[in-house]
């Protein structure tokens, strides 16, 4: 089949086409042949051995990348393997990513990223590269080998799960690996101020009667990890900021030219600490979720630009580990599958944003911040697009989802919008009915 | 039928999801039951041939004695399913516990746990009733109800009256509830504790005091003292307890203005002599706390008498 | 619940009830001439009125006569069964029933379930010498073997159908009540 697909040309017939940095979205036909996009345009026609696709109603964009995923392979194949996650990603429209190595034992030296690579190799359907650690088993003590996981083709190091909490050792690793153009990408949190924490500290968590993360556990290591770059000159990556007071510091630190990036997962940006209702497990996640205000506020930050990139901090549990109590159960939920989604249906169909926003943060910037051209709808480009279908509806059932896991809040939800096509390299990588 | 009644619930999680009608209808129940006892025969056939189990995951003598006797003395049978609480006993446990209890055809649950939310896993997992015997810092709804219906026997008409909380909010499943409950009822409740003890995001009903002078200025009807938890002072929320004594406890001084004033007093118990209360203050005529002691065996039958164990599966009508 | 179309007849109005409390109220003294009962206890609800009402009658022969009242909701045997938990009504006996001679009221005796869990109350207080029965209206229909000593009026039913006796203490009106669901 797919050897088919390859000689078959493509003809995508009357879809809209979205691009980042253009906000309206505009109708064109596209070719694809041998892998390549050939041909976009209004008045381009489908050659006549080509398949035509009708994507009337339906938009074009470029495919996604995700900077933040927990494939839990090794050690964690009950939760995720690199295979489900890479259907996972697919399902929901993603064709890359950067896993994170607090797998068991971590991905801290080179012959731990090679063996991942062997597996993703092995069995994943779209390209994945892995971080590695800043220090040996995440420790936070020694560093972890930087230079043999850099020349295995590592972009970022980070400890995430937890933070490099000896500002001693984070400087280190910042003047260590800046020379070799690695990205540390920092998982803010004072421990200290974290404790047993289970959830945002507040007037929700004195109701609900859990100990509470606050979010200055976050904005002291978010401030400190930040001046640390500032002062080695690092390229410091803030992950799955939550806070807007957090968010404001690194606007600041932005503006002052401190080589700071940083990202923001959608079920931050959808949900808070209100939607904890019933200690429902599927809400537990670290850093957690906020308040109301923090939820408009990062928005209003991504609109601005505040955020680099989009990234779902993909973090599946099994039901056993998630059928517990709050304060147990693990940190996590996944979200490859419903980001782009949920996206669009908090979103983009209410007129937040736009989807050249969706395009921007979660297709060419992730690209980009790891050192990978991004894949625009142009001709002479890779074919590396979905069709999405915005008139229709996706339940989140756990037979449509390909995780391991069914960690997510959307479990059985039903939300508008449907990933009706994804292609890589002009192969189709999933189409629907 | 004549009998006004009430539709039952399954289980009592905590006082927040209660509303008025259901909470007055618990007071006014424990209310024959307390005259119960004293009768020469205490016990009342209502429950006859049930099973009622108590889980203890935190010890507490005195609650789980409360409920063993609330539930003999309505007939049921009642049996202690002894947790280790030695070893770590994790939420996953519980289910596989629950299932047990299941399997076993237990009518009612009465649960305590250190997490929050446990109570309410478990009712989810069971068709008996489960009644919260306090879980975490969240909630302790039968210490609620005490509460209240020990106000009222001494203030009939409690709405307006003033209570003051002392003590560790932060931590206390009991303020929590019981501050909800009187909240509720139309009671006024202010709070007095260190500021390390008292969140700022607490519930907005209830105003903090700094210091016992412009807390007894406020003319409170009702004092009631938090116990307070020794580790605390390990985990620097003040510095010694003597201290704690000295700046917020309930020192002989105070009970003399206390007495002046003929505010009452109340404590969930046990106390902790010499820490929140000094010892002479135990004698103190306005304590109610030896009340509060026998009201909890009232209103925990109250609250065995009116759950119905699998009314969410079969509807409350038949 | 929900009462679909009761149909409803009256069986006895005011001035009837008044007659047949007098009438019930002389049987009891008739009785009772040689050992004065030591109290009456009406069962709530409407119980507790007729034992009140017959309380009054009998003023003049037994001047002191005590009253006590029962709430027998927590030795009914159908607690399961029922829709809503009932309201509990104090319980008041302040006096010694042990070897008392001991008149319980209702309004009506239908399948004795009601008079089987008061007198299992009532036993729980101490051990009378004797106790009697004593109602407005027997329906008939008995699940028990239990019968009245004193009533004032007999009424042919079927289970379909529902007796209901309103007291002005109680209800806004007075009578006796024969209720009908027509729709069966």
């Amino acid at each position: 089949m797919s050897d088919d697909n390859h000689r078959t040309p493509l003809f995508f017939k009357g879809g809209h086409l979205a691009a980042e940095d253009e906000p309206v979205l505009f109708s064109a036909n596209v070719l694809v042949e041998d892998g390549k996009i050939t041909r976009v345009g209004e008045d381009v026609e489908a050659p006549a051995n080509a398949r035509v696709i009708d994507c009337q109603g339906k938009v074009l964009m470029p495919a996604m990348y995700d900077v933040h995923v927990h494939a839990r392979e090794p050690g964690g194949e009950a939760k995720e393997t690199i295979a489900a996650c890479s259907d996972a990603a697919i399902n929901g429209g993603v064709t890359g990513m950067v896993l994170m190595p607090n797998t068991i034992p971590a991905i801290d030296s080179s012959a731990m990223v090679q063996s991942v690579l062997d597996i993703a190799e092995a069995s994943s359907r779209i390209p994945i590269l892995t971080s590695g650690c800043i220090t040996k088993g995440r420790a936070g003590k020694e560093l972890a080998g930087i230079a043999g996981m850099h020349a295995k083709g590592v972009p970022v190091l980070t400890d995430d799960g937890s933070p490099v909490s000896n500002p001693v050792v984070l400087r280190r690793a910042m003047e260590y690996a800046k020379d070799f153009g690695l990205i540390l990408a920092s998982h803010c949190e004072t421990m200290e101020l974290s404790g047993r924490g289970a959830m945002n500290e507040g007037a929700v968590s004195y109701r609900l009667g859990l100990p509470g993360i606050p979010a200055i556990s976050e904005e002291i290591c978010l401030d400190r990890d930040i001046r640390l770059a500032q002062y080695t000159g690092a390229h410091v990556h803030i992950q799955h900021v939550t806070t807007a007071r957090g968010m404001e510091a690194i606007r600041w630190f932005k503006g002052q030219g401190v080589k700071v990036t940083c990202e923001v997962a959608p079920h931050h940006l959808i949900f808070n600490e209100e939607d904890i209702q019933d200690y429902d497990t599927n809400y537990k996640m670290n850093p957690p979720l906020r308040t109301a205000h923090d939820n408009a506020e990062l928005l209003q930050g991504l609109i601005d630009g505040v955020f680099d990139v989009i990234a779902t901090d993909h973090a599946p549990h099994t039901e056993f580990e998630k059928k517990t109590d709050f304060v147990s159960a693990p940190f996590g939920i996944t979200g490859l599958e419903s980001a782009v989604i949920s996206l669009y249906h908090y979103f983009v169909k209410l007129g937040k944003f736009g989807w050249d926003l969706v395009v921007k943060r979660y297709s060419a910037e992730p690209r980009r911040l790891i050192g990978l051209d991004p894949v625009p709808i142009v001709e002479g480009g890779t074919a590396e697009f979905i069709v999405f279908d915005p008139n229709a509806t996706t339940t989140f059932s756990r037979d449509f989802m390909c995780s391991k896991s069914v960690n997510t809040p959307f479990l059985d939800q039903t939300l508008d919008g449907q990933v009706w096509m994804v292609l890589r390299e002009g192969e189709i990588l999933l189409e629907r009915n | 039928m004549t009998e006004e009644g009430l539709k039952p619930r399954k289980d009592l999680l905590d006082i927040e999801s209660l509303d008025l009608e259901e909470i007055e209808f618990l007071l006014k129940t424990a209310g024959p039951f307390k005259e119960l006892f004293s009768r020469s025969v205490k016990k009342v056939p209502a429950l006859r041939g049930k099973t009622v189990l108590t889980l203890f995951y935190e010890p507490s003598t005195r609650t789980r004695t409360s409920f063993e006797i609330a539930a003999n003395r309505l007939s049921a049978d009642v049996t202690n399913f002894g947790v280790s609480t030695s070893s770590v006993v994790k939420g996953e446990s519980i289910l596989d516990t629950v299932d047990t209890l299941q399997a076993m055809r237990t009518d009612y649950i009465v649960i305590r746990h250190g997490d929050s939310g446990i109570p309410g896993l478990v009712a989810k997992h069971t068709r008996a009733s489960v009644l919260n015997a306090g879980d975490g810092y969240h909630a302790h709804p039968t210490q609620a109800l005490l509460d209240a219906f020990t106000l009222r026997e001494v203030y009939p008409e409690s709405a307006g009256k003033r209570v003051l909380i002392v003590g560790d909010i932060l931590h206390s499943r009991v303020a929590r509830s019981t501050s909800i409950i009187l909240n509720k009822l139309g009671v006024e409740v202010s709070v007095l504790g260190p500021g390390s003890l008292v969140p700022p995001a607490r519930h907005t009903f209830m105003h903090a005091f700094t210091n016992w002078g412009d807390a007894l200025d406020w003319q409170p009807h009702v004092v009631y003292l938090l116990r307070v938890q020794l580790e605390r002072q390990q985990e620097q929320f003040f510095p010694s307890l003597s201290e704690y004594h000295g700046v917020y406890g309930l020192t002989n001084r105070r009970v003399e203005i206390l007495r002046q004033k003929g505010i009452y007093l109340m404590h969930p118990g046990p106390v902790n002599r010499g820490v929140e209360i000094a010892d002479d203050a135990m004698k103190y005529e306005r304590s109610l706390i030896n009340q509060q002691v026998e009201n909890g065996i009232a209103v925990r039958m109250a609250a065995l008498y009116w759950l119905r164990p699998g009314t969410d599966e079969r509807g409350g009508d038949s | 619940m929900n009462q679909p179309e009761l149909t409803q007849e009256c069986v006895l109005d005011e001035a009837g009830i008044s007659g047949k409390i007098r009438e019930l109220a002389s049987s009891i003294l008739e009785a009772c001439r040689d050992d004065p009962p030591a109290a009456f206890i009406g069962i709530y609800t409407r119980g507790v009125t007729l034992a009140q009402r017959i309380q009054e009658a009998l003023k003049e022969p037994w001047p002191d006569m005590q009253l006590g009242t029962l709430d027998i909701s927590l030795y009914r045997d159908d607690l399961d069964n029922l829709g809503s938990t009932p309201v509990l009504r104090h319980t008041d006996i302040p006096f010694d029933i042990e070897g008392a001679r001991i008149i319980l009221f209702d309004e009506v005796i239908f399948t004795g379930r009601t008079i089987r869990a008061a007198l299992h109350e009532l036993i729980d207080f101490g051990r009378p010498s004797r106790i009697e029965l004593a109602v407005l209206v027997d329906r008939g229909n008995r699940e028990l073997p239990i019968q009245p000593d004193y009533v004032a009026l007999t009424l042919d039913t079927t289970m379909r159908e529902y007796v209901k006796v309103r007291f002005q203490e109680n209800d806004d009106k007075e009578g006796v009540f024969l209720l009908r669901d027509s729709s069966k």
